[in-house]
């Protein structure tokens, strides 16, 4: 018998949340992008509503105790205001954003989120406009910041995410004083260094991470399972298949097996220093 | 120029790296392969029993793989097998007869009978006789012919595969 997912969780040897790659398709283009994200994409790479639904119930079957949807742009697909309720109603859920396309209508069909333990994670990378707009692209900074109180007042659990590059102590405290003034607490505000895989490997930004740095949690694309959300990225239009787990996809549990086949060959217990969450 | 990725071993999938050696390196066709791990768990051990030593000796075996490789002109399988075929034993004139360089007539009967029957088994199963298969069955047991017919599918497997995807012969 090999390791269960419980036990791996137990034993720090992985996480217990399913990562779903939504679409590779964004609206933005952002530098350090992992995955070559922009609005021209030729391969999309997108999973489609009942994909997504699916894993998530076999997820909860298997044992799972979360879900995150990421990307690319989630809001990208027109659909997925209604996927992430779908979602939430299956297994507490995060879903990434850059947060730039919540218009009135979408504000509207995502009050029933309010309801759900689902939380939106936008990016924000400093209290100053030039600078966020720099890595973020034009506009970016006017945007979240118009958007991220509208979703407070609706009762939407936010969580704000920096990606740090060469920002000072003193422009990151200004940015926590930004999202406290949001309502947004410490709690929900994840700092992480540029990993330097994807498009950030070929503009040389970020740090490198070693094997152990990165904590595995089964990470579904459409182009196969990996063995974290770092793992499925793109260089020159091309998926990075290192970290690729298998092919398959579902039934999860084939992907899960394969999983945990290979997380039972990592170091395991507290004295594993996972530096880039 | 293949059309699939031929992946090095750092670029491979972690559970697809056990297919590459000690210095890294892997036949185009195992790298090309990498790409699908799923695949690889079981067509790599699949592959390792059907083309090794089982009931059925190498030598002959490899007088079927070439045979089939020739029918089917993959030029990645004849250029990997051939020299396998001399290593095991088989005559350079019985190889290069298997290969159409030289007369069938230069094979011992028994080589020939196969090689007879590996044509229609590849050709035209169809149209294969009672009377081949009697003579055949002079040479081989019921369960040598079973391990056989398995590697003529397998090559034939490998040969689709390696002229489809035009995976470099010797890379
Ligand atoms: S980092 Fe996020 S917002 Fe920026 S281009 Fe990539 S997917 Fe889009």
């Amino acid at each position: 018998m090999g390791t269960s997912l419980s036990q791996g969780v137990e034993e720090g040897r992985c996480g217990d949340r399913l990562w779903l790659y939504a679409t590779y398709h964004c609206n933005l283009a952002c530098v350090y992008c992992l995955t070559e994200s922009r609005p021209g994409i030729a391969n999309r790479r997108t999973l489609s509503r009942e994909t997504m639904v699916a894993l998530a119930e076999e997820a909860r079957e298997l044992g799972f105790g979360a879900l995150g949807v990421t990307g690319g742009e989630t809001f990208m697909l027109s659909d997925f205001p209604e996927t992430l309720a779908d979602l939430g109603r299956v297994l507490p859920t995060v879903a990434l954003t850059n947060g730039t396309l919540f218009t009135d209508r979408v504000l509207d069909r995502l009050a029933v989120l309010a309801e759900l333990d689902v939380a939106l994670q936008i990016s924000l990378d400093s209290a100053e406009p030039a600078r966020n707009d720099e890595w973020r692209g034009p506009e970016n900074f006017a945007k979240v910041v118009a958007t991220v109180p509208r979703l407070v007042e609706r009762g939407l659990r936010v969580r704000i995410a920096t990606t740090v590059d060469d920002q000072t102590d003193d422009e990151l405290e200004r940015l926590c004083e930004l999202h406290r003034s949001w309502g947004v607490g410490d709690d929900d505000h994840l700092v992480r260094s540029i990993v330097r895989r994807g498009r950030a490997a070929l503009e040389e930004l970020g740090v490198e991470p070693g094997p152990t740095d990165i904590l595995p949690e089964l990470t579904i694309t459409a182009d196969g399972a990996f063995l974290h959300p770092f793992a499925p990225t793109v260089r020159h239009g091309v998926t990075d298949l290192d970290l690729l787990v298998a092919r398959q996809v579902r039934p999860l549990q084939a992907a899960l097996d394969r999983f945990l086949r290979i997380v039972a060959h990592q170091p395991a217990g507290t004295d594993v220093v996972r530096n880039i969450r | 120029m293949s059309r699939l990725r031929l992946l090095e071993h750092d670029e491979a999938p972690l559970a697809a790296r056990t297919i590459y050696a000690a210095d890294g390196t892997a036949s185009a066709l195992k790298r090309s392969l990498a790409n699908a791990p799923d695949i690889l768990e079981t067509l790599l051990p699949f592959l390792g029993q059907i083309f090794d030593e089982g009931a059925v000796d190498l030598t002959t075996k490899e007088l079927v793989v070439v045979r089939v490789s020739r029918l089917n002109a993959c030029a990645y399988c004849l250029a990997s097998h051939r020299p396998i075929a001399l290593e095991s034993g088989l005559p350079e004139q019985h190889v290069a007869a298997i290969c159409d360089e030289r007369p069938l007539d230069l094979l011992p009967d028994r080589e020939r009978t196969i090689v007879e029957w590996v044509d229609a088994y590849v050709l035209d199963p169809g149209g294969i006789s009672d009377e081949l298969v009697a003579r055949v069955l002079d040479h081989l047991r019921d369960d040598q012919l079973v391990e056989l017919a398995v590697l003529i599918g397998a090559t034939a497997l490998l040969n689709h595969y390696c002229t489809a995807f035009d995976i470099p012969a010797g890379g």
